[in-house]
């Protein structure tokens, strides 16, 4: 085989810089896509910066002042606000509902949303209305939501009590929204009802593309409905429900309105998360800057999170989406 | 150091200058555009809108290229709105019915115009003595005026269900009430609808029983005041009220409350003049049964202590078109407006002008000439009453006293004493802990 047949060597990236900007200081046109290059792609930068990066600098330095929230105005203190919430129970706590919410709620999430998709993806009657159904849900406000929520959970009023004592399940009212664990389990229950629709949305669409053969396959096997449910369609849905349940974990994580509007974190702290701690520190106590450290600690344990799952997925040998 | 911080400046800075390039023309061409004026109130049922309506209405012919926006806000929620209000520059231009110790705060911190203009336009004489005594907390200068006068602890009773329960006599002490609520309570019908929430209603009603025991949240001089039997009888008594209210109560604030008396799920009530309207409006087979009173304390001779929250009016330091919203703020108290806006919830905000009190057209309501002795009661009570911002004549005007109401102190107390069953000692002792961080903070 000729020297000349072999593939080229790459160049080294140093060399080939030097020669773009050679090229480009010798000829007016690759000076001139050059600059159109960095103009094109400036805007992009301009609306991450301030999007992202302006933001995340201005929580860290926030977060290393005492700000009263109406004037801003406020004293350096360094870490003392995270020095501050490392002593605080509340803390702690909250970091401990903020974990148990999301697991909880996002495993429901999943278990259900599966499962309505597998049930949706069958021949059944009426699938069109069913799967149109299924996503009210998630497109109605949290506000309506929490709303009806509220009244069926109502001790006085609500159908859930009623039904409950009509069937002899229950002697008296119970109290779901104002005593432990009643509160979690009512919170973990609504934002599984809310959030799983999303699950069935990108859970479905994978479903209708998972080839017909494979299963034809599976049978002639002697696979049973378990064996294919376990052996073909799970692992067909693995690359959608890891993205679905990195999606979900950070949205739940940072999940405010529903705990807020359904229990307001209480009773006493019970369900209170940190975006809630967040908000009572800046609006209820006026001290944005122990807020700001709240949440830069979600941010990090956010990051640990994220680090976990590119480790696992570093582990299978797959590149992170 | 305790300096603006740099932030605000760079980014209000920033923020100005792209205003003054990209907006700064057509801000010229705009110049003769109609003056905004934005109304923030957190009593919204729809009779008050009503009035306020009619008030912006005349306003607004009385005073050509002026309009008038008004944005609801709410008794828990308002202390968010206006703290990012502040922060953001982007206040309103007048603020009604807030409680008197939240101005505290926000004078205190020089947010708030001083409203001497204001009471002066009105007529200081035309006020009840000392009605603005409340909001004097720097020498000769006012951080509000009264808007009107509340009796928020009121007890409200069902007495078609007192005759049927063999109770004759209107509680007077703590005991009296449990027990005629023990009676009452039969056929799905609870005793009281008090608040166990983790909210501002349960603090605010819960410090009425620490008074109602005989003591207070903090000495005059504003020392945390809790470990004492006072406070600890307060926390018994709550807690062995709470088999005699609904299992929600756990969760409730005003509205439940209130809904839970009129809707006839509970025997006695707690609440202000707001009875009367809704009882009539939504439930009137119990209007001719219910009758007011002040509520029991823990003996004959523990006096009555009324929580007044003192709905305001206060201007925010930053608002724009300053002599327009005076004479708005003003114009309020103007009596066909203003006897409207008390028709519009009779009883529940009272008048603070004396001048109003005596009008003809006030007097003349239906709900007012019903219960007349009610609001009478409430009236009286109110003139007298206090609040966590100025808990007895005695006591120095404590602007702390938001953020306390706003950080669940007292609530969450409540809660771990009554829901956690947790030590009383611990309780308590966390409960002074804490409001003590509050007051230095």
């Amino acid at each position: 085989m000729s020297s000349s047949s072999l593939p080229a060597a790459p160049s080294h990236p140093s060399r080939r810089a030097a020669t773009a900007a050679d090229r480009a200081a010798v000829n007016p046109l690759d000076r001139g896509y050059a600059l159109l290059g960095v103009l094109l792609i400036a805007p992009t930068v301009l609306i991450f910066c301030a999007v992202i990066i302006y933001p995340l600098v201005s929580a860290l330095y926030l977060s290393l002042f005492s700000i009263f929230t109406p004037t801003l105005a406020g004293s350096f203190v360094g870490l003392r606000n995270y020095a501050e919430l490392a002593g605080s129970p509340e803390f702690w706590r909250s970091l401990l509902n903020n974990l148990i919410w999301t697991v909880l709620t996002l495993t429901l999430q999943v278990v259900l949303g599966v499962l309505a998709a597998l049930m949706l993806n069958q021949a059944i009657l009426f699938r069109s209305l069913a799967r149109s159904l299924i996503l009210f849900p998630y497109f109605v406000s949290t506000v309506v939501a929490v709303l009806v929520w509220r009244w069926l959970f109502n001790d006085l009023y609500g159908i859930l009590n009623h039904t409950m004592m009509w069937a002899g399940i229950l002697d008296m009212p119970l109290d779901w929204l104002g005593a432990m664990p009643n509160a979690m389990v009512s919170v973990v229950l609504v934002g599984a009802w809310k959030y799983f629709p999303f699950v069935v949305i990108a859970v479905l669409a994978r479903l209708q593309t998972i080839p017909e053969q494979l299963y034809e396959a599976a049978t002639i096997d002697g696979a049973g409905a378990w064996g294919r449910f376990w052996d073909v369609t799970l692992p067909q849905l693995r690359d959608v429900l890891v993205v679905v349940i990195l999606l979900r974990a950070i949205w739940d994580f940072k999940e405010f309105d529903l705990i807020y509007l359904l229990t307001g974190g209480g009773p006493i702290i019970g369900t209170q998360t940190l975006p809630l701690m967040v908000y009572k520190e800046a609006f209820g106590m006026n001290e944005m800057g122990r807020a700001s450290a709240v949440a830069v600690a979600m941010m990090l344990v956010m990051l640990v999170f994220m680090l976990v799952y590119f480790r696992v997925l570093k582990a299978r040998g797959e590149e992170p989406r | 150091m305790s300096d603006r911080i740099m932030t605000g400046v760079g980014r209000r800075a920033v923020l100005g200058g792209t205003m003054a390039l990209g907006l700064g023309a057509p801000m010229v061409a705009r110049a003769q555009a109609p003056v905004q004026l934005r109304w923030w109130s957190p009593q919204t049922a729809p009779a008050q809108r009503e009035a306020y309506m009619f008030q912006i209405r005349t306003f607004e012919e009385a005073n050509p290229g002026v309009r008038v926006a008004f944005e609801a806000t709410s008794d828990e929620g308002y202390p968010a709105q206006m703290a990012a209000a502040f922060a953001s520059g982007q206040v309103p231009s007048v603020v009604t019915h807030l409680p008197s110790f939240a101005l505290a705060t926000y004078w205190q911190n020089g947010l708030l115009e001083p409203m001497n203009d204001v009471i002066n336009a009105v007529g200081p004489q035309n006020y009840y003595d000392g009605a603005n005594r409340i909001y004097e907390i720097t020498q000769g200068q006012y951080c509000g005026t009264g808007i009107g006068n509340s009796a928020a602890n009121m007890m409200w009773l069902r007495r078609d269900l007192m005759q049927a329960a063999g109770v004759t006599d209107v509680p007077r002490t703590w005991d009296q009430l449990r027990d005629a609520c023990r009676r009452m309570q039969r056929g799905g019908v609870f005793g009281a609808p008090l608040p166990y929430g983790r909210n501002s209603m349960t603090s605010l009603i819960f410090i009425c029983f620490v008074h109602g025991a005989g003591g207070s949240i903090f000495t005059p001089d504003l020392q945390v005041n809790v470990e004492n039997d006072a406070f600890r009888n307060a926390l018994e008594f709550y807690k062995s009220m709470r088999e005699l209210c609904p299992p929600g109560a756990t969760g409730y604030s005003w509205g439940d409350s209130l809904t839970a008396f009129v809707s006839g799920a509970t025997a006695t009530g707690i609440y202000t003049g707001r009875v009367l309207a809704n009882v009539a409006a939504q439930n009137p087979r119990i209007a001719d049964h219910i009758s007011c009173h002040r509520y029991p304390t823990i003996s004959a001779q523990v006096p009555h202590w009324t929580f007044n929250d003192f709905p305001s009016v206060m201007i925010p330091r930053q608002a724009q078109n300053m002599a327009v919203v005076k004479r708005f703020a003003a114009h309020l108290f103007r009596p066909d407006g203003y006897i409207r806006q008390l028709h519009a919830a009779p009883g529940h905000v009272l008048p603070v002008l004396k001048t109003i009190s005596a009008m003809p057209q006030y007097q003349e309501n239906a709900l007012i000439n019903k219960y007349r002795a009610a609001v009478d009661l409430m009236s009286e009570s109110a003139a007298a009453g206090h609040n966590l911002g100025w808990e007895t004549t005695r006591h120095r005007p404590n602007v702390h006293a938001g953020r306390i109401i706003a950080s669940h102190v007292l609530s969450e107390a409540v809660q771990r004493y009554v829901i956690n069953n947790e030590p009383m000692t611990q309780v308590v002792s966390v409960t002074a802990t804490r409001l003590a961080e509050l007051m230095r903070a």
